[in-house]
């Protein structure tokens, strides 16, 4: 679906979730959540969809990102943009750096690589008390301002002001990652996930275009991270825990793998249905699972493969239809 | 109404008419109970919610609202927690708000609920709480690590003269450095050699290695300082490992009854624990609390319970005094003000938010010398410790 849809009509596509995401939603700090898990998912998405690279690692972008942009705040007050770019950068750098070492091993050795880092910062951050908070987290985060010299200066206290930011955040995010995986770049990191002894073999440099996808995925993620640490103006431990690399991966899964659309859905999908299921039964958890269990079964592609699997028998239904005399 | 309905409902409010939707609660009022009703502290928040339920029903309505409950499952994490205290306040405004006994979730949701102008009033125990990070939002019901470490502690070491080495197990996070901090300085005070510690995260079920570290070291006293499941498996393996035998055993932060009724009077027994709450309380307010629990659930009152119903029934008392659920009178209302509770007299200290209420010092006992199925324990002592805002650091 969309593939050859131009970049506008992307852009088009991500402002009308943003818009309407708060109308369904009971309030602005869960359509907030929904859509910095979906660039965390995004992320997730370019190297586990898009490059066929399974990383139980995400957390600790995620959370990093946290922290970084949390202690920027407290300590430097910057400003939203330098933060955040900043931090973007620190991601990526993290990113390229366990990229580095895991790519050296394929399959269950990569995956259990970008486990022990993940771990690895945890133990870190769990550690390093005085910088981070441990085990209480980083309190006291406020959120930087947008200040535009000799124009204006947006605070971001209220929720809706910080949803707007988010917002904004996303739609860029959005069609520059729609823009990544539909450039030749995009092409080769399909290549690989496909075949990557051919992708090899004709020339290109797999490990490099895997370094190259674990920073765009650092970069997001700890970009999601920041937002998600202000929003909640501190940083908990458990951004950084295995928990969290593995509610990431669920999402991306439960979207659908390949799918930049399918991030956001299941971002959006897990999140209310958690919520909703937290009110019916204090056990929700095994709902939660049975989800799952179902939509792995039953869903294999995704909610969004699903769904487009459903237009398109609508549509052919209705080309039926029309044929009829 | 839950997430789902909204979903639905905004759903087809966007459609019809590009609008959110609006829900009408007219003389309602929500109290809302925060708790971890799923993760690693998921048996707590179950007995607490028994608790704010059972002190909802009892009154009914307050100021002539019909009171409603709303459960806030934290997850037992901070983050998930603080997130929908967030949501909630950002969807309903200011409003009350009960609940949860780990310090760092205590702490975020107590700064969200104070930025957005409600009211909180939790059962965390690091000091913090009503110390540095105080805020004029924000009470405590539960006595905090200064006050539990020194109504437990100090009875121990002077009913036993010949504890001159101790050895401590802490969890490592606000409460437990709150609690090892105020060990510290009750035995550096004492002249007793603190012979060592062991750290444990909050992720830790297995402590086999901090019990041989804890008996290389040879103690007279081991301290646990960690609560919930994590305080009884250490307790449990201490036991296993035949510690009780060779020295004096004190959990200073225990459930009470809860804690006894799961380790069993084997392991309890010639056991010290320090309890925020027993059943046997003479008090009229917990004699009330221990009669209603039993004709509604057919059982004696548990810490989770128990504490869960007093936060509730302050609150609620709160609004029946000033006739509504302004947050602004509820606080004026609390500022010094003292009742019957399940410990004795309570008093809310102006100054901080801190309620002083009793501590108890609880010692096993055996199974032969139990004179019902919950009576595992003696009262050894009572009392309330508790730090001044300034030298607690409150600055409101």
């Amino acid at each position: 679906m969309l593939t050859k849809t131009p970049l506008f009509v992307h852009f088009l596509a991500a402002f009308a979730i943003a818009a309407v995401l708060p109308m369904l939603l009971p309030s602005y700090v869960l359509a907030t959540e929904i859509l910095l898990f979906g660039l965390a998912v995004i992320g997730c998405n370019l190297l586990l969809g898009y490059t066929g690279l399974l990383s139980f690692g995400q957390a600790l972008f995620f959370g990093s990102g946290s922290y970084f942009a949390g202690l920027m705040s407290i300590h430097l007050n910057l400003g939203i943009v330098p933060t955040l770019l900043i931090t973007m950068a620190l991601g990526a750098l993290i990113a390229i750096l366990v990229g580095v070492f895991a790519i050296r091993r394929a399959g269950i050795y990569f995956i259990m690589l970008t486990l022990a880092f993940a771990q690895l910062g945890y133990y870190i951050a769990f550690l390093a008390e005085p910088i981070t908070g441990g085990e209480d987290g980083l309190l006291d985060i406020q959120r930087p301002a947008l200040s535009i010299p000799f124009v204006a200066k947006f605070e971001f206290d209220s929720d809706f002001s910080f949803y707007a930011l988010t917002g904004a955040i996303f739609i860029v995010v959005f069609v520059l990652m729609q823009r990544l995986v539909k450039s030749p770049l995009g092409t080769v990191l399909t290549a690989i996930k496909q075949n990557e002894a051919r992708a090899e073999a004709i020339g290109y440099n797999v490990k490099l275009y895997k370094i190259v996808v674990f920073a765009f995925s650092g970069s997001v993620t700890a970009l999601a991270g920041a937002l998600y640490a202000f929003m909640l103006k501190f940083a908990p431990l458990s951004n950084i825990d295995l928990e969290t690399s593995s509610q990431i991966l669920f999402m991306t899964i439960l979207g659908g793998l390949g799918s930049i659309y399918g991030s956001v859905l299941g971002s959006a999908v897990f999140l209310v249905a958690s919520d909703f299921f937290a009110e019916l039964w204090p056990r929700w958890m095994i709902l939660l699972g049975l989800l799952l269990i179902f939509v792995m079964l039953y869903m294999p592609g995704g909610v969004s493969k699903s769904l487009e699997d459903l237009f398109a028998k609508i549509s052919a239904a209705k080309d039926q239809r029309g044929k009829k005399p | 109404m839950n997430t789902l309905s909204k979903f639905l409902i905004g759903c087809a409010s966007a459609v019809a008419l590009g609008a959110p939707a609006v829900q009408a609660e007219d003389k309602e009022l929500t109290i809302n109970i925060v708790a971890s009703m799923s993760g690693a502290f998921a048996n707590f928040g179950l007995q607490a919610e028994k608790g704010a339920r059972l002190a909802i029903e009892e009154a009914g309505e307050a100021a002539g609202m019909t009171l409603n409950m709303v459960v806030i499952d934290t997850e037992s994490n901070a983050g998930k927690g603080a997130r929908k205290v967030q949501a909630d306040l950002s969807e309903h405004g200011p409003g009350i708000y009960v609940g949860t006994t780990l310090s760092s979730t205590a702490l975020a949701v107590g700064q969200a609920v104070h930025d957005a102008g409600g009211v909180y009033i939790n059962g965390g125990g690091a000091d913090e709480l009503t110390g540095e990070k105080c805020n004029a939002s924000m009470y405590r019901w539960s006595a905090p690590t200064y006050g539990a470490v020194n109504a437990s502690l100090r009875p121990v070491l002077e009913a036993h003269p010949d504890i001159k080495r101790v050895y401590t197990i802490t969890p490592q996070y606000v409460f437990g450095e709150a609690m090892l901090s105020n060990a510290k300085t009750v035995l550096e005070e004492q002249g007793i050699e603190h012979v060592g510690n062991s750290y444990h995260s909050l992720k830790d079920k297995e402590f086999s290695g901090f019990i041989a570290q804890a008996q290389a070291a040879n103690p007279d006293l081991l301290i646990l300082l960690n609560f919930g499941s994590q305080a009884a498996a250490s307790m449990q393996q201490a036991v296993n490992f035949g510690l009780k035998d060779r020295m004096k055993i004190l959990m200073v932060w225990s459930s009470g009854l809860d804690t006894m009724q799961s380790l069993g009077s084997d392991v309890s027994d010639g056991v010290y624990f320090g309890a925020q709450y027993w059943h046997e309380e003479e008090a009229a307010g917990n004699q009330s609390l221990v009669a209603l629990t039993q004709a509604k659930l057919g059982e004696a009152p548990n810490y989770p319970l128990a504490s869960y119903y007093q936060m509730t029934k302050i609150m609620i008392d709160a609004v029946n005094a000033t006739g509504g659920a302004d947050p602004d009178a509820l606080k004026a209302h609390l500022a010094g003000y003292s009742y019957d509770g399940i410990t004795g007299t309570e008093t809310v200290a102006a100054d901080n938010n801190q309620v002083e209420k009793n501590f108890y010092l609880l010692l096993g006992k055996d199974a032969a010398s139990k004179a019902d199925e919950n009576d595992f324990a003696d009262v050894v002592s009572k009392g309330k410790f508790f730090l001044s805002a300034a030298d607690a650091g409150c600055v409101k």
